[in-house]
């Protein structure tokens, strides 16, 4: 081969070296595994023009990392749980609507707190009259407007009696405001329609295909994320980390703008639950500098730097005053966890995800919650 | 702005673009004012003190050089030495001094409120502090003609890429080449270009991932047993250097991008075999300056005191030296922060560098040629020492030193825990940094990749882009040495 120039040989040399180093990096980070990024983790989700994304429907998967090793299986119905078929006379369902904390890819299923929960309604009441069944609805990257949509196009399938909303102070605030315009036209009915149009369009569908390229590839995944961030840099606030900004004592105006969508998103969720003759109540999950000293030191200096003020429970504080007015039940599981975790660690280390103490420091807490609150549905009367 | 940030990478591009476009004058304005716009962006109001360091030492230097009366000099001299000092002092060590004499009066059965001025820590203050003073101590011993310009002269002080973290560079060095017009080679660009890459490698890929290990364990809370202690120092010695020879290369890179070379801050440090030949090659710049503004002058007084005095049998030559590195290596302690832990650093290098020169008897040997495995056990006996000072140097306080220093002693529990979590991440990270290192001493050339072939030259700066890329921590993290 015989190039014009020795300027473009050079670059056509660099381009090889820089394919070659690629697939090598490709081919070590998936012997290597532990990432989210991963192939064999992102083949659980699935495009869906209503929601954005969802679970892919009957797929399993082995995830590990250097922390945790699980198996992540998908039912038919698209959530992470055991099948769900008709609902028997006796039978009560809870359906748990929340991101990946609630999906909780880091322990096994019979870990989760919803599973830990369903052994403990079922265990309360013994003698069989009525049946349990707890249904894990979360999905991994889902804000406040995710989980609403979910609800109205797949979840309310379920025919739950109970609908518990898992929040998440942390980014639920930030994924709220990204994604307020999945709202319109969804309006606050009750249908199942598909609400956004199912047609992409052109951009829209080249914007697709790049992205189904991108999740294929470890290091591409990378990379996305890299470009994001420093994007992010170009955003407003810049200097305080965006998950961060609704626990400053002087937050940005985008975190009450996303406040409102949050109000807006639960209150669409119970006015469907209601139409189904279903209660919900809200929990709210802390970050982990909330219930790790450490962590929140850490934390607090560089929004500090900021020239910024990091209250340490500033944004649950926020989340429990915006949702007031609704009058839903509410369970605050910071207490229980701090509690839970005198006794050893209830995050994991490189993620800020429950371990399985903290799971069932949750269970326990939200066991006692729905007892004391009276909204467990025990018997027909309750619907 | 720290280097690792869009922002400096969105001001750097501004800067050169226009600075390719500019005569040597336009040049010259054009530096003054991005060095003060990258200054002001870290706090804005400490631009006065720079203004006023450069405004002084530059009419002081005038003044010296234009005067032969040796008190009108010398009188010089000391304005300007007073007002670098007391600046130095009152921002830097206001605190420390106030709260130990507070604590001091305290253990006396006396209670004393002094009023408490909590002094914010100008970024670089230590660092343009030095550069100001080594110009008119070097204009007083007529080493060196005096800057002409103002402008210049605000460039040596204020060059944004060695501003707020060094290199310490001295007049006959940047004055130099600020004030002559400059030309920019395609090999200097390439040089830049690969410095800055090897920057970033080693303060995103292996500083700022080792320092979540570092920190964990040198946290107040933490009670760590003996393995983690010896990891987490390792760690820190990766850290401290990736960090800040990371910057020095930036600092380098940057600079010559823009056709000024900086000087050497680090060669190898970590294959040093002696405390001598460590600080040769650590810190360079600092060491440098050291020495040639206080350790010599030190020696000189010494030696006019205690010529001819021999204790316990030892020459006067050595107690000479033994004085003046004590005091030399308690004030570059010091320098580095006002804090106790510092101090003893800085006493626990000088007891090394007297102690290996009683040792040595001050001989140089010619290590390379040793037989490779005393060799190796030379290096590896100083870095432990060295990393033993790493652990006084980040120590939060002389408490955790004491705690830290018994439990490497008696509770050294070797466990799996410790060595997945920590150790595993202290080779990923480290060992690509070693590996290079390893050649480059093994060669004796610091540019010994950039030497290479060019296609392998290639492929080793892509490993590091797609390290720095794929596991780099990108949030812009501070440099350990702005504190200083």
């Amino acid at each position: 081969m015989r190039f014009r120039s020795a300027f473009t040989s050079k670059w056509v040399v660099i381009a090889a070296i820089l394919a070659c180093q690629f697939v090598a990096f490709e081919v070590g980070l998936r012997l290597a595994g532990g990432s989210e990024a991963a192939p064999e983790f992102q083949r659980l989700f699935v495009t869906d023009p209503r929601i954005g994304h969802r679970l892919r429907p009957g797929v399993q998967t082995r995830f590990r990392t250097s922390e945790y090793e699980t198996t992540i299986a998908v039912n038919r119905q698209g959530v992470r749980d055991e099948e769900i078929g008709p609902k028997a006379p006796n039978e009560r369902r809870i359906v748990v609507l929340g991101d990946s904390l609630v999906m909780a890819a880091q322990v096994e299923l019979n870990q989760t707190f919803c599973k830990l929960l369903e052994a403990r309604l079922n265990a309360a009441r013994p003698g069989g009259a009525i049946h349990y069944r707890v249904i894990n609805a979360g999905v991994q990257g889902y804000g406040p407007v995710e989980k609403y949509l979910f609800y109205r196009y797949v979840a309310r399938t379920f025919d739950p009696d109970l609908v518990l909303i898992g929040l998440y102070p942390g980014n639920d605030v930030t994924q709220a405001r990204a994604s307020a315009y999945r709202l319109a036209g969804t309006g606050a009915g009750t249908g199942t329609g598909t609400g956004a149009s199912t047609t992409a369009p052109v951009g829209e569908s080249v914007g697709v295909w790049a992205r189904r390229i991108v999740r294929r590839s470890m290091v591409l995944q990378v990379i996305r994320l890299r470009v994001l961030t420093l994007l992010d840099h170009f955003g407003r606030a810049p200097e305080v980390y965006a998950p961060l900004r609704a626990y400053l004592q002087q937050p940005p105006p985008e975190v009450d703008e996303g406040l409102a969508v949050v109000r807006e998103c639960v209150s669409r969720i119970t006015a469907v639950a209601l139409d189904q003759h279903a209660t919900t109540a809200v929990l709210l999950f802390p970050t982990r500098f909330q219930v790790d000293d450490n962590e929140f030191r850490y934390q607090q200096k560089g929004v500090a730097e900021a020239g910024q003020i990091l209250l340490r429970d500033g944004a649950t504080e926020r989340f429990k005053t915006t949702l007031a007015d609704l009058k839903l039940p509410l369970l605050d599981v910071l207490p229980a966890l701090r509690d839970a975790s005198r006794g050893g660690p209830v995050y994991f280390t490189g993620t800020a995800h429950f371990t399985s103490r903290g799971h069932a420091a949750i269970a326990e807490a939200l066991g006692a919650f729905l007892d004391s609150a009276g909204i467990v549905p025990a018997t027909e009367g309750t619907r | 702005m720290v280097f690792n940030s869009v922002h400096f990478v969105v001001f750097f591009a501004a800067v050169y673009a226009l600075y390719r476009l500019l005569p040597h004058r336009g040049q010259n304005w054009l530096l003054l004012v991005a060095s003060y716009y990258f200054y002001a962006s870290w706090d804005w109001r400490f631009l006065g003190l720079l203004l006023a360091s450069t405004v002084v030492d530059f009419f002081c230097g005038r003044y010296i050089a234009a005067r032969e009366a040796p008190r009108q000099r010398k009188a010089a001299l000391i304005l300007s030495l007073a007002f670098n000092l007391s600046m130095l002092g009152f921002f830097k060590y206001f605190n420390f001094f106030a709260d130990n004499l507070h604590a001091l009066f305290g253990v006396c059965g006396f209670r004393v409120d002094f009023f408490t001025l909590r002094v914010l820590l100008p970024i670089g203050i230590s660092f343009y502090t030095f550069i100001t003073m080594s110009y008119v101590i070097d204009v007083y011993r007529r080493t060196i003609e005096p800057a002409r310009d103002l402008v210049e002269f605000g460039v040596f002080v204020a060059y944004f890429p060695h501003l707020v973290a060094g290199p310490i560079l001295r007049a006959s060095l940047l004055l130099v080449q600020v004030s002559k017009p400059r030309i920019i080679m395609s090999s200097q660009v390439a040089e830049g270009l690969w410095l800055i890459l090897y920057g970033f490698f080693k303060k995103m890929f292996v500083a700022d991932n080792l320092a979540p290990l570092v920190n964990a364990t040198f946290a107040g809370s933490a009670h760590p047993g003996g393995l983690e202690v010896v990891l987490a120092v390792l760690a820190f010695a990766f850290q401290i250097y990736g960090d800040f020879s990371g910057y020095s290369d930036i600092a380098r890179g940057t600079s010559k991008l823009l056709g000024i070379e900086l000087n050497l801050n680090f060669r190898f440090p970590y294959f040093a075999a002696t405390p001598q030949e460590f600080w040769a090659n650590w810190h360079m710049s600092l060491s440098a300056w050291l020495r040639d503004y206080l350790f010599l002058p030190l020696s000189y007084a010494f030696s006019k005191r205690l010529d001819g005095v021999g204790w316990l049998g030892l020459r006067d030559d050595f107690w000479i030296y033994a004085s003046a590195t004590m005091i030399t290596m308690l004030l570059g302690g010091l320098w580095h922060g006002a804090a106790w832990t510092f101090v003893l650093w800085g006493a626990y290098q000088g007891l090394l560098l007297v102690v290996f020169k009683v040792a040595t008897g001050g001989r140089r040997k010619r290590r390379r040629r040793s037989h490779p495995v005393v060799v190796g056990l030379g290096i590896a006996g100083m870095f432990a020492l060295t990393c033993y000072g790493w652990l006084l140097f980040r120590a939060e306080s002389v408490a955790q030193i004491a705690s830290m220093t018994k439990a490497i002693f008696t509770g050294f529990d070797p466990n799996m825990v410790a060595l997945t979590t920590m150790g595993l991440p202290l080779v990923g990270y480290g060992a690509p940094l070693a590996l290079l290192q390893a050649i480059e001493w093994k060669t004796d050339n610091l540019d010994v990749v950039f030497r290479w072939p060019a296609p392998l030259r290639w492929a080793v700066a892509g490993v590091l882009a797609y390290l720095i890329v794929l596991f780099g921590n990108f949030e812009g993290s501070k440099f350990i040495y702005f504190q200083f």
